[in-house]
């Protein structure tokens, strides 16, 4: 049974690593976290049209000297396949993406499987260092060092959230 | 009017402004007439231009940001503009140069060589401020109110087909600090 303090979790990592600005296209995974980011006064919330257009906000604001991250679903990730390689990796611009991973353990939607099974390949094809936390505890012993990586190899860096840590999604 | 012309009249009015210029035809141009450290190019993320600009402009409301975009690449990335028109940022200018056509990759038209206007799609987003130029003394106008008046702005500027003179500078990491080092440097007015 997945800790409903889970999005809490998440956003106190993003925001204790100095990040106030966040894009997003929402799913009902990551809007649990974003409920305590839309909630404070000191963090900015993008609503993207799409998830690339969100990545290339992120960049132009890192450029400018504010770090941020993306929150969206894993079709989301398909989404920025090449604005990650050709903006951010290229040009080694740093961003946390922060991705509910659909289309895996008890997935109902069939549409949700092909891209939730290739999320993993994804990031690895583009050299982008991701982890999987399945517990609270996990995220907590993972997180600070994730984010400091990110800002330390100019790169972006991803946590998907799997159904074990979030609860996922019921159909 | 040629994009270069247009160009050239922005690029000698530019005092602390911002420029983030569109992969190809755009940052080409940008590069050979008017390089400058507060310049920054885009090399790949087709229809990523405007929203880098957009970002910048977020992060650093005390500098005005205008970007260079293309239609090609625009019509890669409509939401924008409504995302522009949400954020209603203040610094913020997007100058759209429309050639109908997608020049690099040898001159297919796009959607506005057709029924598209991109200034009425800029309205239709929320965009209060969008002007669309014709000849160098609107042009000059419409570079009146993006540098001295509140945005955002989308100025959509009907360009000549033609591809830019010269060479791209595609040392991407090197013109990154570069910028980044340029404006973390650059005082609040």
């Amino acid at each position: 049974m997945a800790d409903p303090s889970w999005g809490k979790h998440v956003a106190d990592v993003l925001r204790r690593n100095g990040i106030r600005l966040f894009a997003t296209v929402p799913d009902y995974i990551v809007s649990q976290a974003l409920e305590h980011l839309w909630a404070d006064p000191e963090c900015t919330v993008v609503t993207a049209c799409r998830e690339e257009e969100g990545l290339g906000i992120l960049s132009g604001a890192y450029l400018g000297g504010r770090r941020g991250a993306l929150l969206m679903q894993n079709s989301g990730l398909g989404n920025c396949v090449n604005t990650l390689g050709s903006l951010n990796v290229a040009s080694q611009i740093p961003v946390v993406l922060v991705i509910s991973h659909r289309g895996d353990l008890g997935e109902f939607n069939p549409a949700q499987v092909p891209v939730g099974q290739a999320a993993e390949r994804i990031l690895d094809a583009l050299d982008i260092r991701h982890v999987m936390p399945r517990s609270i505890a996990d995220l907590e012993a993972q997180a600070d060092g994730l984010v400091k990586l990110a800002y330390t190899r100019s790169l972006p860096v991803a946590f998907l959230l799997p159904p074990e840590l979030t609860g996922g999604k019921l159909g | 009017m040629t994009r270069a012309t247009a160009t050239r009249l922005l690029v000698e009015r530019l005092t602390r402004e911002v420029v983030v210029s569109n992969l190809g035809q755009a940052t080409l141009d940008l590069q050979r007439l008017g390089d400058r450290p507060l310049n920054c190019y885009t090399f790949g993320s087709m229809g990523q231009c405007s929203s880098i600009g957009l970002g910048l402009a977020l992060a650093r409301p005390d500098v005005r940001v205008i970007c260079l975009d293309g239609d090609g690449s625009l019509l890669m990335n409509l939401g924008s503009l409504c995302t522009i028109a949400t954020l209603r940022l203040h610094n913020y200018a997007l100058v759209v140069w429309d050639n109908e056509v997608h020049m690099t990759t040898g001159g297919q038209p796009t959607a506005t060589a057709f029924r598209s206007s991109l200034a009425a799609i800029a309205r239709g987003a929320g965009i209060e401020k969008v002007l669309e130029p014709a000849g160098e003394a609107e042009l000059q106008q419409a570079y009146d109110r993006v540098l001295g008046e509140d945005g955002p702005f989308v100025v959509n500027v009907k360009v000549e087909k033609g591809r830019a003179e010269g060479k791209l500078d595609r040392d991407v990491i090197r013109h990154k600090l570069r910028f980044m080092t340029a404006l973390a440097a650059l005082p609040a007015p």
